[in-house]
């Protein structure tokens, strides 16, 4: 009975930990990014399985997050509301060549990480030739270009 | 031209500004609260810091324990019990309450003369120095979760009572 309690606070606290981090955490893991993955992974399993190292307790731990995790995705199928509460809205962040600099500085990005993106995915020199930037759900950024004139 | 940001867009993506809104400022609150949280940890209200170090003494001063007012399930906390009686004789302490119950004693030093149990309570019988003075230390892996209290009891007149609260 612990171990699906331990799993479920556990899934719960990392879910609005990782809200309240924002996108930007989640996007573009760089090397100290995975690292820190590792830490948050190796912090908390003493306290998902406890004094119990048995394998019963590992799979009931195991089940219990997918359970959640399933449970949610068809949760977020039929509402709407609880799919944008969770996992956040897509954000224009470059529109028509013109950076949107206080949607920009909420979603803690600069015009440099923007272009490096830009450069880095589409080969694109220019922000006047981004006709849309969008910051997506997971934080990953993507670009559509203007047509060439 | 100026361009309008607090506007929800329709194209490319569907935009809600309003919620869009809250969530930056459940980031920024959630921010706030992070930070509280590492401050807090820092004062040690969830146990080992200047806030969660507590001595309590009996009214006569002859018993005194020092505890730690927050800790952990499962974390292993010292308590240190001082008691005075008579220039190298007993003294008999009497350990009670739902913390001492719920935990596991990992050690005791120094050993006690003798270790009985009296109803629910522990009795422990330690020999004074010289000065009339014992000290107990036990270390104890606490269980359960939420304010739990014990009660430290010399003779019939000197008695502490001291709460731990214990996260889960």
């Amino acid at each position: 009975m612990e171990s699906i309690f331990r799993a479920a606070g556990m899934y719960l606290a990392l879910m609005i930990l990782f809200r309240i981090a924002g996108r930007r955490s989640l996007a573009d893991l760089t090397t100290f990014d995975f690292v820190l993955l590792l830490i948050i992974g190796e912090a908390t399993q003493q306290a998902l399985l406890g004094e119990d190292f048995s394998f019963t307790n590992a799979v009931l731990v195991i089940t219990t997050l997918f359970v959640l995790d399933i449970g949610f995705s068809l949760a977020k199928l039929s509402s709407l509301r609880l799919s944008r509460l969770m996992d956040g809205q897509a954000l224009v962040v470059v529109e028509e060549g013109r950076f949107l600099h206080t949607r920009m500085r909420h979603s803690r990005l600069t015009e440099d990480d923007i272009l490096e993106s830009a450069r880095s995915t589409q080969g694109i020199e220019n922000v006047s030739q981004i006709k849309y930037a969008i910051v997506e759900r997971n934080g990953t950024l993507s670009f559509i270009q203007r047509d060439e004139e | 031209m100026t361009v309008k940001e607090e506007v929800s867009r329709r194209q490319p993506v569907e935009e809600d500004m309003r919620r869009q809104h809250r969530a930056w400022r459940f980031e920024r609150l959630g921010w706030y609260g992070l930070v509280l949280i590492v401050v807090m940890a820092l004062a040690g209200v969830f146990g080992h810091g200047p806030l969660s170090e507590q001595s309590v003494a009996s009214v006569d001063g002859r018993l005194q324990v020092d505890y730690q007012r927050f800790s952990r399930n499962g974390s292993v906390e010292n308590l240190k019990i001082r008691v005075k009686g008579q220039p190298s004789a007993q003294v008999a302490l009497l350990l009670d309450g739902p913390l001492v119950r719920e935990a596991t004693i990992e050690t005791l030093q120094p050993e006690p003369l003798m270790s009985q149990s009296q109803g629910r309570a522990l009795l422990l019988h330690l020999a004074t120095d010289a000065e009339g003075e014992a000290a107990l230390y036990l270390s104890l892996q606490y269980e359960g979760i939420g304010p739990l209290r014990a009660r430290a009891r010399v003779g019939s007149t000197s008695a502490v009572t001291f709460t731990t609260f214990i996260y889960p």
